[in-house]
């Protein structure tokens, strides 16, 4: 018997394709979502392995960077801090790492000049002096995605495999390049990556400049000699590797994990001390290109759950939704068969199977088009960071895990209805008792005073709260996919491009080594150029209220209002210079995660000293988190006068190779922008895929609701048409009804969007990222819009239902 | 004077098996005030002739004039059209909507008809004994006073023309009795003609006239004389 019931419950189902299409849909792209993120996070994890680890294929990242960018250590320095470092890890019973290399490099800004068929071009660049023995921080190069092989000899270089297609460069080409100093060509004998430049952002900013903007190239450390003209061993960072990988303090988390790290840290003190060496000290945590690309690849992981649950619930109340709506509109064949003696069991045993049977088709065709999913996310990687992601594995684990709890939320979502089915009382539906239900009075007070057409259409509409409120939920939670996104991309977007588009007005930051502003002044005098005097050091550091060391950046102007770099103050005022305590200016993010307060004096590290500082006001949300200062009085602590110099070019005048000669890099205002904007548009398109998946699940799960509304409402539309109702005063009243769910629905979905943006930009802000939610009435208005007119577009589909309603045939209904 | 007139009116349906001939050339006059009684065994096509008086179906052939004008068939909104203006309706089921008070279930239908006019829907819920019950929902009333709420509503946008199918097939012996009781006085006092299929032979008291249909064919047409509703 159960046979034939499966059969005409598969029968039954059949009628409804167009919802049976939506669930299968559903579960397939909740499968398929579950497996492309699954998969996503896990290879991506396995890139930075790859090439982070200490084998022969791997760069073997380092633990420890020691560095000083104002002055350089001479072999002999080097060698003695390292020769101490090794005393002192042999010696401390603390050191439960020992030490596997210690090395000088210098590393630099500088400029390449790059002649194509466009003309002659200055880029900004950066230069890596790595010695051929090298044990840490070494040049990337895997098979079949970089060639050659890395700089030896004196005129050697290889470049960074993010720029060759864009520079056109090949092996064996010729490339002129300076560092502040003079010229010098070198030969292209490779290209590679590092593991310090996955995002080609120049150092101090989080953005890439578009592709072949900015250069980086690895010299071998007599090249390095020979750009900069330093004896060959002159150092200006020394990078530290020890054993094993000790546990650092990841910034984005609340708990501190630096412990491990903090030993050897202390032990290097010792030895910067001994030596006499002034240096910063900055573990894997404390280095932003590493720290940023770990967070955006533990954004990715986390942002992989919640989107992948999210789809999974929107995916079970359209399942439990439709199932039930099946069960409703099969309550008298259910009662027939129970009168004639159908067992419980029986009847329960299809339902139950039904959605097994639907979610076992989803979930085929979304493990089948899984991989294809991933592979398009990683290529989507691959491209916007430029780094090859070599090793593609979908793990059993992800497989099983998704499809396992896929399985598990459609049996569970059929399972409520099967058991509904199989408690219908026989005599109550066959007597139509079932339907009778007592209207709400509460709902009859409220919509008393309306035309009846209109309070009709009140009441049908929330005729069924749970399912209503089902729907309003699917809806929110697909509204958080499409608007939090929107709501949290236009915050993003002010707090990147605002700031440098509007409060500034440079053409060219021009980078200089100390005390070398005197040539690019002359420069500027020569082509009638402003120019203004900037410091920007990312040389602050402060314990936050968990005594966890932040860092910062520091920026030295001249003028809060009226330079070239104008700050947007959210309160306070602008800093007075010359004071006992200096007054300093932090940004909306710095403000918040250290919970400091206009008014307050602070004390932090600048360069390493203790510093008081008075905090006179709080900048607008920047993306780093920056302390501004009066240039003069940031001088006078660091004893730099300037680290680059902005200039505003007259018309006519551009950046041109003398101006490189005196530099140690040029960055152009523009090629910043477009840089970010670029970025922004690739992250975007991410993220679009995400927003337009929302807006059909917005679009599905109202369908479906306004499907079921419409059906269900046959019973009554039929009465009306039979008593005389036109179809257009019917038309009217679902019209009513679709512009009030969806209005109920677009609020909810506002809200909900608000809650998911906050939520998104809370995991997504840490200290090396903030991002402030700003309300973008626009946003908040297109979803209200989008969801009414959804519900709207049912209207259309309820009175073609009325059109092509069978009288004859419903009044036999409705006389039987 | 009359009301409505039905001339050879056919209505066929293909079906695999062949053609029924569900009405086969039926000839009907009904005068104004008239309360009409169709009886006939299941099949003999009794449903379709109230689906074709009231322009719900529309007839294969003939010819169906209601006032004068030719009722009109195969236009949807006409069709409808034709019912709200002369068509009330009560069915075996009441249905009511269960979501809007016994009140408000007449204002529904007076307001789709342009004609609302609360007062006399209060009127109506009198006339048919249920003016205490006015704020109250179907559910919370018996199966009779729905059918009672079912009559108010049918006739409080003034139909010309009263039709019912099996309106007291769901009600026992008594309930149907006031039902009918209640109908009677209702198309008295409306000067409403009505026209009602059913099984129920104990109906007839009710009725001035009943019409036997039997295979599509009308067999038997007898109007009721006062005498033999007294007896």
């Amino acid at each position: 018997m159960s046979t034939l019931l499966n059969k005409r419950l598969a029968r039954s189902l059949w009628r409804t394709k167009l919802r049976l299409v939506a669930v299968v849909l559903m579960v397939f792209v909740g499968v398929f979502a579950g497996i492309t993120f699954g998969g996503y996070a896990h290879n991506l994890g396995g890139m930075y392995e790859t090439m982070q680890a200490d084998d022969d294929g791997g760069a073997n990242l380092a633990d420890l960077w020691i560095d000083n960018r104002s002055a350089t250590w001479s072999p002999g320095q080097v060698d003695a801090f390292c020769d101490s470092l090794a005393s002192e890890f042999g010696s401390n019973p603390a050191a439960l790492f020992s030490l596997d290399s210690c090395e000088g490099r210098t590393v630099t800004q500088g400029t390449m000049f790059h002649t194509n068929g466009t003309g002659g071009h200055l880029i900004n660049s950066f230069w890596h002096g790595i010695p051929g023995d090298a044990n840490a921080d070494r040049v990337w190069m895997p098979e079949g995605h970089s060639i050659g092989r890395t700089a030896a000899a004196a005129d050697e270089i290889v470049i960074d495999a993010h720029v060759t297609e864009a520079l056109e460069i090949e092996l064996g080409d010729t490339v002129n390049i300076s560092a502040g100093n003079t010229s010098a060509s070198f030969t292209v004998v490779g290209t590679g990556y590092h593991p310090l430049h996955v995002m080609m952002a120049p150092e101090g900013t989080l953005f890439p400049p578009e592709s072949g903007q900015y250069v980086v190239g690895y010299l071998s450390d007599t090249g390095m000699a020979r750009l900069t003209g330093h004896a060959v061993g002159t150092s200006n960072t020394i990078v530290l590797d020890v054993e094993g990988t000790p546990s650092y303090d990841l910034p984005d988390t609340p708990e501190y994990e630096g412990e491990e790290i903090d030993v050897l840290k202390g032990i290097v003190d010792a030895s910067l001390s001994a030596t006499e060496l002034d240096a910063r000290v900055r573990d894997r945590g404390q280095n932003e290109p590493v720290e940023v690309m770990r967070q955006d690849l533990e954004g990715t992981k986390r942002t992989t759950v919640p989107f992948t649950v999210m789809i999974a619930s929107i995916a079970s109340i359209t399942i439990v939704l439709s199932l039930q709506r099946l069960v409703q509109s099969q309550a008298k064949e259910i009662a027939v068969l129970r009168t004639l003696g159908v067992k419980r069991s029986s009847l329960m045993t299809g339902y139950l199977v039904a959605p097994l049977v639907i979610g076992g088709i989803g979930c085929a065709l979304g493990a089948l088009a899984g991989p294809w999913g991933m592979n398009g996310m990683l290529d989507f990687y691959q491209d916007l960071v430029g780094m090859p992601i070599i090793v593609r594995t979908i793990p059993s684990s992800i497989y099983l895990t998704v499809i396992g709890s896929t399985m598990c939320v459609v049996f569970l979502s059929g399972a409520f209805p099967a058991w509904k089915a199989s408690r219908l009382d026989p005599l109550e539906v066959l007597s139509g008792q079932n339907e009778m239900r007592v209207g709400s009075n509460l709902l009859r007070k409220l919509t008393s005073w309306m035309p009846t057409t209109l309070g009709l259409s009140i009441r049908s509409s929330v005729r069924k709260p749970i399912r209503l409120t089902m729907t309003f939920i699917a809806v929110g939670i697909s509204l958080m996919l499409f608007g939090s996104i929107q709501m949290m991309s236009a915050g993003l977007e002010e707090t990147m491009v605002g700031g440098l588009e509007n409060d500034q007005s440079w053409d060219a930051q021009v980078y200089i080594m100390p005390d070398g502003e005197q040539p690019v002044f002359d420069w500027a005098e020569n082509n009638s150029a402003n120019y203004e005097m900037l410091i920007e050091m990312p040389l602050g550091s402060v314990a936050d209220a968990d005594d966890i060391e932040r860092t910062f950046t520091l920026v030295g102007i001249d003028s809060f209002e009226s330079g070239m770099r104008a700050v947007s103050l959210l309160d306070g005022k602008a800093p007075s210079g010359n004071m006992a305590v200096t007054q300093v200016v932090m940004e909306e993010g710095s403000m918040r995660f250290l919970e400091w307060n206009v008014g307050e004096q602070q004390t932090v590290h600048i360069n390493g000293a203790p510093h008081d500082v008075e905090i006179v006001g709080t900048a607008t949300a920047e993306l780093a988190r920056t302390m501004y200062f009066l240039r003069g009085d940031l001088s006078e602590i660091l004893g730099v006068n300037a680290t680059s110099i902005y200039l505003e070019f007259p018309e006519g005048v551009e950046v041109d190779s003398a101006l490189g000669e005196v530099s140690t890099g040029v960055v152009k205002r523009q090629t910043l922008l477009d840089g970010i904007n670029s970025l922004l548009d690739q992250q975007t398109q991410i993220f679009q895929t995400m927003m337009y998946l929302g807006l059909l699940f917005t679009i599905v799960v109202m369908f479906n609701t306004m499907i079921m509304n419409v059906a269900e409402r046959d019973f009554e539309l039929a009465t009306l048409r039979v008593l005389g109702a036109s179809t257009r005063s019917l038309g009217l009243m679902l019209l009513f009804e679709s512009l009030l769910i969806g209005l109920i629905g677009g609020i909810v979905g506002v809200l909900f969007a608000y809650g998911g943006a906050v939520g998104l930009a809370a995991s997504f802000s840490s200290w090396q990222f903030f991002v402030p939610v700003t309300i973008v009435p626009s946003v908040a208005w297109q979803l209200m819009t989008g969801v009414i007119l959804i519900a709207v577009a049912m209207t259309p589909f309820g009175i073609w239902r009325l059109r092509r309603m069978d009288l004859v045939e419903k009044v036999k209904d409705l006389s039987s | 004077m009359s009301l409505l007139q039905m001339n050879d009116l056919q209505r066929h349906y293909q079906t695999p098996a062949g053609t029924v001939k569900a009405l086969d050339g039926i000839n009907l006059e009904i005068q104004e005030g008239e309360r009409v009684i169709l009886l006939g065994p299941s099949g003999s096509g009794k449903t379709t002739l109230l689906n074709c008086l009231s322009a719900l179906d529309s007839p294969t052939n003939g010819m169906y004039m209601f006032q004068g004008t030719e009722v009109p068939r195969s236009h949807s909104e006409k069709m409808t059209s034709f019912r709200r203006e002369n068509i009330g309706y009560v069915f075996q089921f009441f249905n009511l909507l269960q979501d809007l008070t016994v009140l408000e279930n007449i204002h529904l239908i007076q307001e789709l008809a342009g004609k609302k006019d609360p007062v006399r829907a209060k009127e109506l819920l009198k006339l048919v004994g249920l003016e205490a019950e006015i704020n109250r929902f179907p559910g919370e009333i018996s199966g009779g006073q729905q059918q009672r709420v079912a009559i108010a509503r049918s006739i409080a946008k003034r139909p010309t023309l009263l039709l019912g199918d099996e309106l007291t097939g769901n009600l026992d012996t008594e309930t149907s009795n006031k039902v009918m009781e209640a109908l009677v006085h209702a198309c008295e006092q409306e000067n409403i003609t009505a026209v009602f299929v059913t099984h129920d032979e104990g109906l007839v008291k009710y009725a001035t006239r009943v019409i036997r249909i039997d295979s599509g064919k009308i067999i038997s047409d007898q109007k009721v004389d006062s005498s033999d509703e007294d007896a």
